[in-house]
């Protein structure tokens, strides 16, 4: 809604969003091995209030690594990073993190699990337990609140892992491969659900895949990644109303957009 | 919420025995029959009663040791005092060190190879030279217990901090928590399943090192009273003694897996259901009214 172009433009001038930029990258660069490992490469790029971007790229492409640079898990090599205008210098409260395996706590409740952040924080109030019981209903866990992570599903795993990343307050979420490791039905069903939540929310996303349907579907704009070294290749418009519907998928419109990513990600 | 599951098992009706209970009777046919042949065997001579008496001895035995001259009491209550001491000690300063070298990766460098070879070493031996260094009475006892109860917890904790989910790491990272909510909230917790497994061997490796320690030392105990009975070649009341050993190991061991069931609940389907439950009726209502 906020773009009306659809072509591919390069990164350096397409990486700029309207509205005002909450996450912002110039220059952004990772290396390893005392600089012998090049993960990351010259990415710039603003992402503005709300918006939902996807990355998408295969492996060794450094989408994860640039999804930690912004959580702030590990430091720049180059360039600039700043959230809400201050500079990255490690994990904020601003800034909440998901990944590919749920990393719940066994020994607690799904509700527990949720309130860790507010534990870590401080002291846990009433107001908090009813906010994190509130959570669990949104993401559908209304009946499993004192479940133990071994008694559900991944699928539920990840529902709960959701909650908890929304409990942190956070406007800023980063998802690595949040539903990647969860069967292709359970994943879909559970991507409807993540933008009903996170438009809700009026959370900027910032979502890590490897699947490129996944990715276009999701987002307003999709980052395509390529590897060796891992560089930002063009920042994709897509333009679909919302809400989406998974029979967006089988369009043509949707088909040549996944042609224009997957063009992008060959031409590297 | 398992409302449902119940309603399907209910209308097949109940078999007259439960498969358990089948069991149990079987298991018990054996033990008898293998009881009646070692009477039977003893009484028509085919075993020595010297050093195998009778079952009947062995229990006018107990009922001897127990009620009319009552002496084995005190050497029960000797014995296990000294086995909770060494064990409390033992394992408390297993638990405490194997933290304390986990989570410090240079003293963790350091003390790798000693632990290496103090493992490969059998901790009994060591035994004699902490009698010859401490004397007689409780303390060479109650350190040859703590050395005997000692690795278990020590090893299985280094272990546990050390192999963290590193996910779950990067999550209390990411999440902002400091070095001691990361320890008190992820890592202990985390070590705990594996912690206890180490506190069942100590508390094993507890019975079997006071036992040692009274063979060396002779004084009291029930280790000593076994030693007494034997040499005096009073066998049945050897055995009785022994017997006595096999149902305070059996107890220790059911104690142990009831604690586990408690303490690390998580690893434990049915106690993770109970714990459930107990966590539904504690926390209440949440969402007014509408929810359990």
């Amino acid at each position: 809604m906020l773009m009306e172009t659809s072509e591919i433009a390069p990164a350096e001038t397409a990486g700029i969003a309207p509205g005002a930029p909450i996450v912002h990258g110039t220059n952004v660069g990772k290396t390893f091995a005392g600089g012998s490992v090049v993960a990351l490469e010259g990415a710039t790029f603003d992402i503005a209030k709300g918006e939902f971007v996807s990355l998408v790229g295969p492996s060794g492409c450094g989408k994860s690594t640039l999804l930690r640079l912004i959580s702030g898990l590990i430091d720049l090599s180059s360039g600039q990073m700043s959230v809400h205008g201050d500079p990255v210098k490690g994990p904020r409260t601003d800034v909440g993190m998901m990944f590919q395996k749920a990393t719940l706590l066994e020994w607690r409740t799904a509700i527990e699990n949720v309130l860790l952040p507010t534990e870590l924080n401080g002291t846990i109030t009433a107001k908090d337990k009813r906010h994190a019981a509130e959570l669990l209903e949104l993401v559908g866990l209304k009946d499993f609140m004192f479940s133990y992570p071994s008694q559900l599903s991944g699928g539920m795993q990840q529902r709960v892992a959701l909650a908890r990343l929304l409990q942190t307050g956070a406007d800023v979420l980063l998802l690595d491969e949040p539903f990647g490791a969860l069967d292709e039905f359970t994943r879909e069903h559970l991507n409807v659900e993540l933008m009903r939540i996170v438009a809700e929310f009026g959370a900027t996303t910032i979502f890590v895949t490897h699947n490129i349907t996944e990715a276009i579907f999701l987002a307003d704009r999709v980052g395509v990644m390529t590897p060796r070294p891992g560089r930002l290749a063009a920042m994709v418009p897509v333009n679909f109303p919302r809400p989406r519907e998974l029979s967006l998928q089988t369009t043509p419109e949707f088909n040549v957009l996944v042609e224009q990513v997957r063009n992008t990600l060959g031409s590297h | 919420m398992a409302v449902t599951d119940q309603v399907a098992g209910e209308g097949g009706g109940k078999p007259l025995m439960s498969i358990g209970m089948r069991r149990m009777i079987n298991h018990a046919a054996i033990f008898l029959t293998l009881i009646a042949l070692w009477e039977f065997g003893s009484r028509i001579g085919w075993l020595d009663p010297l050093f195998y008496p009778r079952p009947t001895a062995i229990l006018e035995s107990f009922w001897r040791i127990y009620v009319t001259q009552a002496n084995v009491w005190h050497h029960l209550y000797v014995s296990l005092g000294l086995v909770f001491i060494g064990f409390a000690a033992g394992s408390i300063l297993g638990v405490g060190l194997g933290a304390l070298v986990g989570f410090n990766p240079v003293v963790r460098r350091f003390l790798q190879p000693y632990v290496i070879v103090l493992e490969a070493t059998p901790r009994i031996a060591v035994a004699p030279l902490l009698i010859a260094a401490l004397g007689f009475g409780a303390p060479p006892k109650i350190a040859i217990i703590m050395l005997v109860c000692f690795f278990a917890p020590f090893i299985n904790t280094l272990s546990g901090v050390v192999n963290v989910n590193e996910e779950k790491l990067e999550l209390f990272r990411s999440m902002g928590a400091s070095k001691m909510q990361t320890l008190r909230k992820l890592v202990l917790p985390e070590a705990v399943p594996v912690i206890m497994a180490g506190e069942r061997l100590a508390l094993t490796a507890a019975l079997s090192g006071v036992l040692v320690a009274e063979f060396i030392l002779r004084d009291q105990g029930i280790g000593a009273l076994i030693l007494t009975y034997t040499r005096n070649l009073n066998m049945a009341s050897a055995f009785a003694c022994i017997f006595t050993l096999t149902i305070i190991g059996f107890l220790i061991f059911k104690g142990m897996e009831v604690l586990d069931h408690r303490i690390a609940f998580w690893n434990h389907s049915d106690a993770t259901d109970r714990m459930s439950e107990k966590r539904a009726r504690a926390w209440g209502n949440l969402t007014g009214g509408r929810n359990v």
